[in-house]
């Protein structure tokens, strides 16, 4: 199974790999057909990917979502997850192209570590842990999503709305409800995360909240994108002002993901 | 005073008070809090002005201390800005109940300019019926406008128009039932071995460790952390429970954890070679000398499987009790007289007294916890996921469709939240049953 794991994996990566290439190709050639290719490469990504991941999990016996090789994946998976949905769903190629290295660089970061299957210690033993993590996966998904509309809604105020870019990015003011709704979805999934994490270590330790790093660093998160649904409301603060929250809260996920761990002091350091 | 004074007072007062229950309050508080968790997660928690002089020097260290940044989530500004945020959720819930009341009902009754002024339209709809169920709009209602032309009307998702409210009443449950927990919990560790029994803390309770049994699976590493433990009351009341890592156990209305493990050893002293004292010590804990009091030996740390690494200290190989080594401090009066370093066959001597360590063995630590608000926190927490459902999946949409002379409808549709993407969908699903557009 872990064979198996190794050889979906590695084609995982060389897939996203030839859908970023493609999506790069699309925009210098700006040949509509292209999108129509890198999408599908992406969804074949996705498919060989999820199967990578079962076979680790089948391998291990348990779910594979407990060390820092397992949680990068599925990171990756999820921002891939989430990138396609809003890429169908708001018929939106142009996410793929800004989506497309960022999942590649974090499967990267994924490929570093360690891949061998460990026992889990006690503590990791709770079916709230594989609540805890799975939702992460999808919150930090979504909010790779709402980082890269993020970006594409800064990107967008620079340019001509009858360049090549100009025609194939919604308008601003569908940009920015497109970035809401992903928003929208990491922060319930988020909030998810946060409460099932604290009901799990209420069951291990007998404290449900203890303000180590890694749960503050959640919740700082958490706070930037509440900060993020108010600025909308405001006039004249939706638009811009909110991608540029949206652009800091995912750099709070990443810092809450990595460098929590590698840099501060704290109890969650084995995921 | 004047009428005009008190009226310039009154006006003052007035617009604090606006201040404080407005948004763009909540989002500068929203924005300190973020930048307070931040900064505190920067700094190690909880240690001594010692540490901090060590660690960032004397200035910074004093700095720390008076900003209280060592335990910054309990210190004064911080209760201070999540007090401003919970007054200010508080009356913006309030103010904006009434509000909220008689807009939900607004959206169940038909409001004919409001949606026509302000909504999308498509013309030339033949099956009105249809239409409706294209939009996934409940069965509509039958009406009249002004001009007394025939109407439909539909409303849904109204529940969605409470999702702040209920979220931000989430929050407020939230940070109240976790601030009086703070204030109120009862929270113990006990540490021991097997056989020993203690007090848990001044609950009145004796807490005694039956066994202690570390599972290892065949690679040695760690399977489960198990305790069998009886509480008594001291009334002749006794519970029993078997405790482990995720499994807790209630027992006299307080919850009872496996927390963590260590090494504990038996410590032995005698005087001129006579027996004098003997105890079990977990690390961290020590002893005084029993006739020299201010003589004190603590017992620093534990290495099963001792190594002297070379620039880096003592260390343990593994897990494993192959080579079993003890540091030690002996302090005398406050003063430090010795740190080593003490293998289980070599003996400690200070004057005319003897100390040697044996018999090492794990030790538990159970957690013994009673917090009456914790619940109230999860209720919290719970409100706080359905707000958001609310708010972001059950978006409220009026639709209206009027009758027009030639027998067709004319269909408008409302939702605030949608923006372009509604009128997108909107026209999209109407599109091919208006004959206006084919
Ligand atoms: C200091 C405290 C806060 C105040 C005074 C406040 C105030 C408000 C107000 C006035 C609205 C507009 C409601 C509407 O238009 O229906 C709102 C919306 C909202 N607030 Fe808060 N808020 C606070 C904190 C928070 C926090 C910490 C969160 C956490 C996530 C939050 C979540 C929301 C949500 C989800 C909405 C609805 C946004 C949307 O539907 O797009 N609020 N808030």
């Amino acid at each position: 199974m872990l064979q198996a794991e190794n050889i979906l994996f590695t084609s995982t990566i060389i897939i996203y790999f030839l859908a970023m290439i493609l999506y790069f190709v699309f925009i210098t050639t700006k040949k509509e057909g292209l999108s129509k290719m890198a999408v599908i490469l992406e969804i074949a990504g996705l498919v060989l990917h999820t199967g990578a991941i079962v076979c680790r999990g089948i391998g291990a016996g348990r779910l594979p979502l407990t060390n820092q090789y397992e949680f990068a994946t599925a990171f990756a998976w999820g921002i891939s997850l989430v990138s396609l949905i809003f890429i169908l769903r708001f018929k939106f190629p142009v996410l793929g192209v800004f989506a497309a290295p960022i999942v590649l660089l974090i499967i990267g970061y994924a490929a570093m570590q360690s891949r061998e299957v460990r026992e889990l210690m006690p503590a990791l033993k709770s079916s709230w842990l594989g609540f805890h993590v799975s939702t992460a996966i999808i919150a930090y998904g979504s909010f790779g999503v709402s980082f890269v509309l993020g970006i594409i809604f800064l990107m967008r105020d620079k340019m001509k709305d009858s360049s090549f870019f100009g025609q194939h990015i919604p308008s601003r003011e569908k940009l920015d409800l497109i970035g809401y709704r992903s928003v929208a979805l990491g922060l319930l999934f988020l909030t998810f995360t946060i409460i099932t994490g604290a009901i799990w270590a209420e069951q291990a330790w007998g404290s449900y909240w203890s303000w180590d790093p890694k749960e503050t660093w959640s919740l700082v998160t958490w706070i930037v994108y509440a900060i993020y649904l108010h600025l909308r409301l405001r006039r004249g603060w939706e638009g811009k002002a909110a991608a540029v929250f949206a652009i800091i809260g995912f750099i709070c996920v990443i810092f809450t993901y990595i460098g929590v761990n590698t840099l501060l002091p704290g109890m969650h350091s084995y995921g | 005073m004047t009428e005009e004074k008190q009226t310039t007072r009154e006006n003052g007062l007035k617009r604090a008070f606006q201040f404080l229950t407005s948004m763009p309050f909540a989002i500068a508080l929203l924005i300190l809090l973020a930048l307070a968790c931040a900064g505190a997660s920067m700094i190690t928690q909880g240690q001594t002005l010692n540490w901090y002089v060590a660690q960032y020097g004397e200035r910074t260290a004093s700095l720390i201390m008076t900003l209280s940044l060592d335990d910054a989530f309990h210190s004064w500004w911080f209760i201070l800005i999540s007090a401003f945020l919970c007054l200010n959720l508080l009356f913006c819930n309030l103010i904006r109940l009434p509000q909220l009341i008689s807009r939900t009902k607004n959206e169940k009754n038909v409001n004919v300019t409001a949606v026509t002024a302000a909504g999308v339209s498509v013309e030339g709809i033949e099956d009105a019926e249809k239409a409706f169920a294209r939009l996934r709009m409940p069965k509509p209602e039958e009406g009249q406008d002004e001009e007394g032309r025939k109407t439909l009307y539909a409303s849904k998702n109204r529940i969605g128009l409470w999702g702040a409210w209920v979220c931000h009443l989430g929050i407020l449950l939230l940070i109240l039932g976790f601030s009086l927990g703070q204030f109120t919990k009862e929270d113990y560790a006990v540490y021991g071995v097997p056989g020993q029994t203690k007090p848990v803390g001044e609950t009145g309770l004796q807490l005694t460790i039956d066994d202690f049994e570390i599972g290892l699976r065949e690679d040695d590493t760690v399977e489960q952390y198990t305790a069998r433990i009886t509480a008594s009351n001291g009334a002749g009341r006794e519970e029993k429970a078997e405790i482990s890592v995720n499994h807790p156990a209630r027992m006299f209305g307080m919850t009872f954890y496996q927390n963590s493990t260590g090494w504990a050893a038996r410590i032995g002293i005698t005087k001129d070679g006579q027996y004098l004292q003997d105890a079990v010590l977990c690390t961290g804990e020590f002893v005084p000398v029993k006739d020299k009091e201010d003589l004190i030996v603590y017992f620093n740390a534990f290495y099963p499987d001792y190594e002297l690494v070379q620039g880096q200290g003592p260390m343990t190989r593994s897990g494993n009790l192959n080579n079993p080594a003890y540091l030690y401090t002996v302090y005398y009066r406050g003063e430090v007289l010795g740190m080593n370093v003490l293998m289980p066959d070599e003996v400690l001597t200070i004057d005319e007294y003897e100390v040697t360590f044996s018999e090492p063995q794990p030790y538990t630590v159970i957690q013994v916890k009673r917090d009456a608000f914790t619940p109230l926190a999860f209720a919290g927490g719970i409100l706080v996921m359905l707000g958001l459902i609310l708010a972001f999946y059950l978006i409220p949409v009026r639709v209206l469709a009027r009758k027009e002379e030639d027998g067709t409808w004319t269909f408008y549709g409302l939702c605030q939240k949608g923006g372009p993407l509604f009128r997108e969908r909107f026209e999209n699903d109407l599109k091919e049953l208006s004959h206006a557009a084919s």
